[in-house]
């Protein structure tokens, strides 16, 4: 490579590091404005609904698609969200829970003890959090200790909406829901091919083998210490619960953590065998998550065992 | 290590820099690179290196003593020690288990129980490319075509040379040896060539082959399950995802090597634009096409013993063609499909059949695409039970509306599909390759088309899956 060749190298290298960085800013700051316009959709509209009204609750759920899908608020609390996200786990909503002020309030959330004795559970849930990595301080600091930001986030910046462009925009344009009467539960309906579908899976009846080895994944007992720690100082009541589960066959995780967590000032209820005697295809969307009528049942539960008093 | 890791951005400007600080040496330059690309493969497993340096002692060995031997006998015993050992190491790393588990079954049937004789063995990464590298060298030399290195160092850095050591292309000695021995020069044509297909590359794989990845992984997890129309999409976005997956990666490869001063072959020209499946063949993974065209199917005899003997040769080139990317029947069943096909096209050029069938030749389009199509199912499901399910589903013809998934996901993959199809299609019309757009541009617009791909990178990346000619 002569010198001229080697300056051109350099130059166009330059130029491409520039250009990118700045194309990346003007995205950034373009996202920006498009993304606190959208208070509709899971990934950036309801978390931005959430933000904004977050110390305002009274009851609020948090947890993955299993809490998302299956505690319709409103039923329970007038002044309430459900937070709930589907694939997100521990990470993702002890973060969230950490963002709160100190006003008084119930926290539901939903806990798996699956994921709880996971040896693979890293966290990565908190990555659901990346578009306000470099907007809010609390939710960096904790995608940066669980290690769990790209490490070129901090030069493009953008990358905290890969993947969401197209949702924002279509939530802009076409919303899905009216996000002032929105509480954050999300029913699902099941039609007649996804019904068909879980008829097929049933009939296999194909299970996993339980474990025998169940410790506490180290991620989990972090947060679970932290929560204690932060509801204690910031008046916060945290019950934990477990949602139902088509035909569990593994019970030494549910005992292993009902035990754990009796030693923790924690409110704990495990409704996985909830529908255990009185259980019919229609309450179900899959193994794991209920319709809007199973879901309607079991807040109705919920309701009775939290008991917290509307305003 | 693979090309879509932040590994190899860390990497690579590591080596492109001490690389050219060495320009006045190629030999220093040369064990640069060995050096290099073990680490390259090493970062996935160390163990396997070994493999790489005893196939290339062996073939290092074996092409000096064809190339010396006084006579034909010689010769051929020391192309048979290349064949066995190459053939060898394929034979006891990929195929052991596929023989040893078809035998079982074999005696199963028969009435036998034999004890298990499957292993439990690994498959080194690349084997498959650079065993056909080797071979063709020795080959090569023994017809005569070739003459060996007695540089064993530019011989080995050709065999582990990294930008094609574990997917290809499967370059011969013909064309990259003679360029290891030299001095390698970077000209600014070559720059832009190079960054263009390597941000294009990057694209095609982590943007839109991941992306789509999500909607088959879900239908080909249970075909059982899913109506015609949802397995019928999940392979047409297959056929798709394994196009911009190997592409992607093939122009990574070709450009990371074009960086450092080297000249690939063109591994995939836009193969769905063909009208027969001869003319795919000569567009699709073209380094393994034409590497059994010269060392299998013309070693057969090719198509100069009679036509019957020609659909025989084509039949068993694609059989091997198909068996050479994995261990499974499935594969097999793959290339029987494209084998059976070829042979029909060319009994239809034999016969007077094409002036008349001339006028409607545009079918071919579509024709080549559903035929390969259905060869796909064969190449994506787990095993032979699941492609037979999946085919017996598509012809049930339930065209009820397919399982939509996370809709955001499939919206995503239709808007990145669509964007790469037309992208395909401007080059198709413009009739330029991607190996020279960036050529077509002065440093300003190269360098915005870079940066924008970058962008659109940032915005539209999947979860990194691992490319998926990797098992192979």
């Amino acid at each position: 490579m002569n010198t001229n060749v080697r300056n051109y190298f350099i130059k166009i290298i330059a130029l491409i590091l520039v250009g990118s960085y700045l194309m990346d800013k003007i995205a950034f700051v373009l996202l920006n404005s498009i993304s606190d316009e959208v208070y509709s959709g899971q990934s950036i509209g309801k978390l931005n609904q959430f933000l904004e009204i977050k110390d305002e609750l009274d009851f609020i759920v948090v947890g993955s698609s299993r809490a998302n899908h299956h505690v319709d608020v409103s039923k329970i609390h007038d002044n309430s969200f459900n937070i709930g996200l589907d694939g997100t786990k521990m990470a993702y909503a002890s973060t969230l829970i950490k963002t709160l002020s100190n006003k008084e309030q119930v926290i539901l959330m939903h806990i798996s003890p699956e994921t709880a004795f996971s040896e693979s559970y890293n966290g990565d849930d908190v990555q659901s959090l990346k578009s306000k990595y470099n907007r809010n301080k609390a939710i960096k600091n904790e995608i940066d200790f669980l290690k769990k930001n790209n490490p070129l986030q901090n030069f493009y910046w953008s990358l905290g909406y890969t993947g969401s462009i197209l949702g924002m925009i279509k939530n802009i344009y076409f919303p899905n829901y009216d996000y002032t009467k929105y509480k954050g539960y999300d029913p699902l309906v099941v039609n007649s091919n996804q019904k068909e579908i879980l008829e097929k899976i049933l009939k296999r009846n194909t299970t996993k083998p339980c474990k025998n080895k169940l410790t506490l994944n180290p991620i989990y007992a972090h947060y679970l210490t932290e929560l204690e720690i932060f509801s204690k100082q910031n008046n916060k009541r945290i019950v934990l619960f477990t949602a139902p589960i088509y035909n569990d066959v593994c019970k030494s995780d549910n005992q292993k953590l009902q035990k754990f967590l009796q030693k923790s000032t924690f409110e704990y209820i495990d409704y996985t065998d909830f529908f255990k005697h009185n259980n019919t295809i229609d309450l179900w969307k899959d193994r794991t998550h209920l319709s809007d009528k199973g879901a309607q049942l079991l807040t109705f539960q919920l309701k009775k065992k939290i008991n917290i008093k509307s305003n | 290590m693979l090309f879509n890791s932040f590994e190899f951005l860390i990497f690579f400007p590591i080596v492109f820099i001490l690389y050219w600080m060495l320009q006045n040496n190629f030999r220093l330059q040369n064990i640069l690179l060995l050096l290099a690309s073990y680490i390259f493969y090493a970062w996935w497993d160390y163990r396997f290196l070994s493999l790489i340096i005893i196939s290339s002692c062996i073939d290092y060995i074996a092409g000096l003593q064809i190339f010396k031997a006084s006579n034909q006998s010689r010769r051929k015993f020391w192309l048979y020690v290349s064949l066995i050992a190459n053939l060898g190491f394929l034979g006891v790393f990929k195929y052991y288990n596929f023989f040893a588990e078809s035998f079982s079954q074999l005696m199963n049937q028969a009435g036998w129980q034999p004890n298990d004789l499957t292993l439990n063995i690994i498959l080194p990464v690349g084997i498959s490319f650079y065993t056909f590298q080797t071979l063709s060298y020795t080959i090569d030399i023994y017809r005569k075509d070739f003459q060996p290195t007695t540089n064993i160092l530019s011989f080995f850095t050709y065999i582990a040379f990294f930008p094609q050591l574990v997917a290809g292309p499967i370059e011969r000695a013909s064309n990259l040896l003679p360029q290891m021995e030299r001095k390698r020069n970077l000209s600014k044509e070559w720059i832009k060539e190079g960054l263009v297909q390597i941000v294009i590359g990057l694209f095609r794989k982590i943007v839109i082959a991941d992306t789509i990845a999500a909607y088959v992984d879900l239908i080909y997890a249970d075909v059982g399950i899913y109506n015609s129309s949802s397995i019928l999409l999940a392979t047409f976005l297959y056929a798709f995802q394994i196009y911009f997956d190997f592409a992607g990666y093939s122009d990574i490869a070709i450009g990371s090597a074009k960086l450092l001063g080297f000249k690939f072959h063109q591994n995939f020209n836009l193969p769905y634009f063909s009208k027969s499946l001869t003319e795919f063949w000569r567009k699709w993974h073209m380094s393994l096409s034409f590497w059994l065209r010269d060392y299998l199917y013309i070693s057969l005899g090719g198509n100069r013993k009679g036509i019957k003997i020609t659909y025989r040769n084509l039949l068993l080139t694609m059989l091997l063609g198909g068996l050479w990317h994995g261990s499974s029947w499935n594969f097999i069943i793959w290339g029987g499909i494209h084998g059976f096909v070829l042979a029909i096209e060319k009994y239809i050029k034999s016969k007077s059949f094409s002036i008349k069938l001339k006028p409607i030749n545009f079918l071919g389009y579509p024709i080549t695409f559903a035929v390969v199509l259905l060869a796909w199912v064969f190449f994506r499901a787990q095993n032979l039970t699941i492609a037979t399910i999946a085919i017996k589903k598509i012809l049930l013809f339930e065209w009820t509306l397919p399982y939509m998934g996370d809709i955001n996901a499939l919206a995503n993959s239709v808007l990145l599909l669509t964007l790469g199809i037309i992208f395909d299609y401007y080059l198709f019309k413009k009739k330029i390759t991607l190996e020279l757009l960036g050529n077509q541009f002065n440093i300003v617009k190269t360098s915005f088309i870079c940066s924008f791909t970058i962008l659109l990178i940032i915005l539209f990346y999947s979860t990194s899956n691992n490319f998926i000619y990797f098992q192979f």
